[in-house]
């Protein structure tokens, strides 16, 4: 009976311990579900001496550290095995808020949505920003990105500072003015350089503009956008569609423009809105699994954009979408991104490359593209803009297995190849598909880049995936 | 085995699957897929439980209710430690079908042990009160555990109830030895 008791305590007691192992060291994955990463923990960020004593901590325990924002980098760009993943996302309140000037100071764990709530009421506007706003300021930095604006250029034109935590646990000012070769490397410089505390960035004013679209084959969009849009100077933002449905397969476009309308009007406007994501979480969810449904899908935009034509929306409310749709749970299945970066008067001859290669793909799942403009800006070592840009994002549905990696990995490689020779490059925030070549040829300083990287973290404090694949 | 004990016995055990039936399916989508999935998981558990009753039946003739019942609680409690450590949906798929032999050990001797116990004039109404006392502790186990989830883990739930199966297997021999 005694044995009986033992037997059962002793199995209960090694249970709880495997159990208690497995969750001490948690598994962290990006939004990509490609790479689940066991980290060592989880510290979440509270102020700023707590997150000096974790890197000063980390310099004597000789532990690695990675910084985490909402993870929708999908390259392993938050992940390190075994490292201190810091999660900055409690790490987010308003500092100082200067309305005459028009700059907000803001920790970095903020995201775009504090930043609109908090400055709405003023009549003010974010100037670059993804075309969601669930990303925090210190993640958007860190691969500096752009948006629908099309007025100013990446995130990186609208920074005035930020201060730097850097590797050994100091505090330093970063501008253009002061330590400015951190200034250009830290932003766009995923999380290598030590940790972005809070930064100030030059506001805007909120705007009303009056939604204009329409339907076009892909042959006249480029005349169209350099007269129509790039040369109109009341056109403040711009978004287009490019077909993925079998039907009009990367030819037929659907465009949206945000044309300044009448000022007086705003007022009627400018309450931030939210979002529904039940009708196009349905039609993606259609079009994940069928050519009927992707068709199908591409018929409805279209009505759904037509009606919004000559609807007034204000420009803090322009850069409010939610990206809740496109949350996908399969646990076999996931969704990746890609994006890439053409000069304007490359597109018509770009998309006919693209679609001969994609043509054979049978097995790519492509379920969405949608194509922004970017302004020329090469103030960041890592700029994607080398020229006045479209940047096309591509939706990709595939499997997580080996085979379907490399599948995917294939076909990527071939498109960059296809960007490439269109003197294009691509976004680094995802899958480490690209070869190192490629980022090479994308990035031409990427050398200048790394050796930066070792210069101010010598002793590699700040690590992640990326790093370990491309910066060794 | 009186029926009075009979009838702790199962309020207690009823309580421990409430616990984790609920909070099974939480664990479940950690693993799992797709509806399918979840699917063919209790299928698989009702297809085993199906194939089990017929041999059951026989043992139960043989050996009686309380070497099936210490049978059971004894399985299920240490089948239990296994659900925190599943990582796998074929782990999950292995753990129901032995469910589905335990849980047709448990519903077939139930149900043995009332038939024997109940006299056939008012059997309606006495099974009837057996089952508001099961049922008051399914209710009761399943709230709390609500409450305990939010602040414990859920593996931690899997603990608790594989710990009251294992005192409900010790109820049932102690009783013998009085």
């Amino acid at each position: 009976m005694l044995l009986l008791l033992l037997a059962y305590l002793a199995a209960l007691g090694s249970s709880i311990f495997v159990y208690q192992n497995k969750i001490s060291h948690p598994v962290v994955k990006d939004k990509g579900r490609l790479l689940p990463i066991k980290v060592k923990n989880i510290q979440s960020a509270t102020g700023e001496q707590e997150l000096q004593q974790i890197v000063r901590e980390a310099n004597k325990t000789n532990d690695k550290l990675t910084i985490a924002g909402m993870q929708h980098s999908q390259g392993g760009q938050t992940l390190y095995p075994n490292a201190m993943l810091i999660d900055m996302k409690s790490y987010n309140k308003i500092v100082r808020f200067d309305r005459k000037r028009k700059t907000i100071t803001v920790q970095s764990g903020a995201t775009w949505n504090d930043i609109q709530k908090y400055i709405n009421p003023y009549g003010l506007a974010i100037k670059v920003m993804q075309s969601q706003n669930i990303f925090t300021i210190g993640g958007s930095l860190s691969v500096n990105v752009h948006g629908r604006d099309i007025r100013n250029d990446a995130l990186i034109d609208t920074v005035e500072s930020f201060r730097l935590l850097n590797p050994d646990g100091d505090i330093i000012n970063v501008s253009r003015k002061e330590n400015s070769s951190l200034f250009y490397s830290v932003i766009g410089g995923y999380g290598l350089f030590g940790i972005i505390l809070d930064v100030t960035l030059k506001l805007t004013d909120d705007e009303l503009y009056r939604t204009r679209t329409k339907i076009m084959d892909y042959k006249k969009y480029e005349a169209y956008f350099q007269k129509n849009v790039l040369n109109n100077h009341s056109v403040k933002m711009h978004l287009a569609r490019i077909s993925i449905a079998p039907n009009t397969f990367l030819k037929e476009m659907y465009i949206t423009d945000y044309v300044e309308a009448n000022q007086h009007d705003l007022s009627q406007y400018n309450h931030l809105k939210g979002e529904t994501i039940a009708i196009p979480k349905f039609f993606l969810g259609l079009s994940r699994y069928s050519d009927w449904g992707k068709n199908l899908f591409w018929d409805v935009q279209k009505k759904y954009m037509k009606m919004s034509d000559g609807k007034l929306v204000s420009r803090n409310n322009v850069m409010r979408s939610d990206s809740n749709f496109m949350e996908y749970d399969s646990s076999t299945r996931t969704e990746v991104l890609q994006e890439y970066f053409v000069p304007v008067n490359q597109f018509t001859s770009y998309i006919d490359s693209l679609r001969e290669a994609l043509k054979k793909e049978k097995d790519f799942n492509l379920l969405n593209i949608t194509i922004r403009f970017v302004d020329k800006n090469q103030e960041a070592v890592m700029s994607y803009a080398k020229d006045d840009m479209f940047a096309l994002v591509l939706l990709i549905n595939q499997g997580q297995s080996k085979k379907d990696i490399e599948q995917t990995q294939r076909v990527v490689r071939n498109m960059i190849n296809i960007t490439l020779e269109h003197h294009g490059s691509y976004y680094l925030p995802y899958y480490s598909y690209p070869s190192k070549k490629q980022l090479h040829e994308a990035y031409p300083r990427t050398d200048e880049f790394f050796n930066m990287k070792r210069k101010y973290d010598p002793k590699e404090r700040f690590v992640n995936l990326f790093y370990e694949e491309y910066g060794k | 085995m009186t029926y009075k004990r009979f009838l702790y016995y199962q309020s207690i055990i009823v309580m421990a699957s409430s616990m984790i039936f609920p909070f099974y399916v939480l664990l479940l989508k950690n693993v799992g897929d797709s509806y399918a999935q979840f699917g063919w998981a209790y299928g698989l558990f009702a297809l085993t439980s199906a194939l089990a009753y017929p041999t059951i039946g026989k043992f139960s003739d043989q050996l009686g209710e309380k070497v099936l019942f210490i049978l059971y609680s004894w399985g299920m409690a240490v089948l239990l430690l296994f659900f925190p450590l599943v990582t796998e949906v074929w782990q999950v798929y292995i753990l129901q079908i032995i469910m589905g032999i335990l849980g047709a050990v448990q519903k077939n001797t139930e149900k043995t042990a009332l038939a024997k116990n109940v006299k056939k004039e008012n059997a309606g109404k006495e099974i009837g009160n057996y089952h508001v006392w099961t049922s008051v502790g399914a209710a009761i186990a399943i709230i709390l555990t609500g409450y305990i989830v939010d602040f414990i883990t859920i593996g931690s739930i899997f603990y608790l109830a594989s710990l009251i199966y294992f005192i409900s297997g010790f109820l049932l021999l102690k009783k013998r030895k009085e």
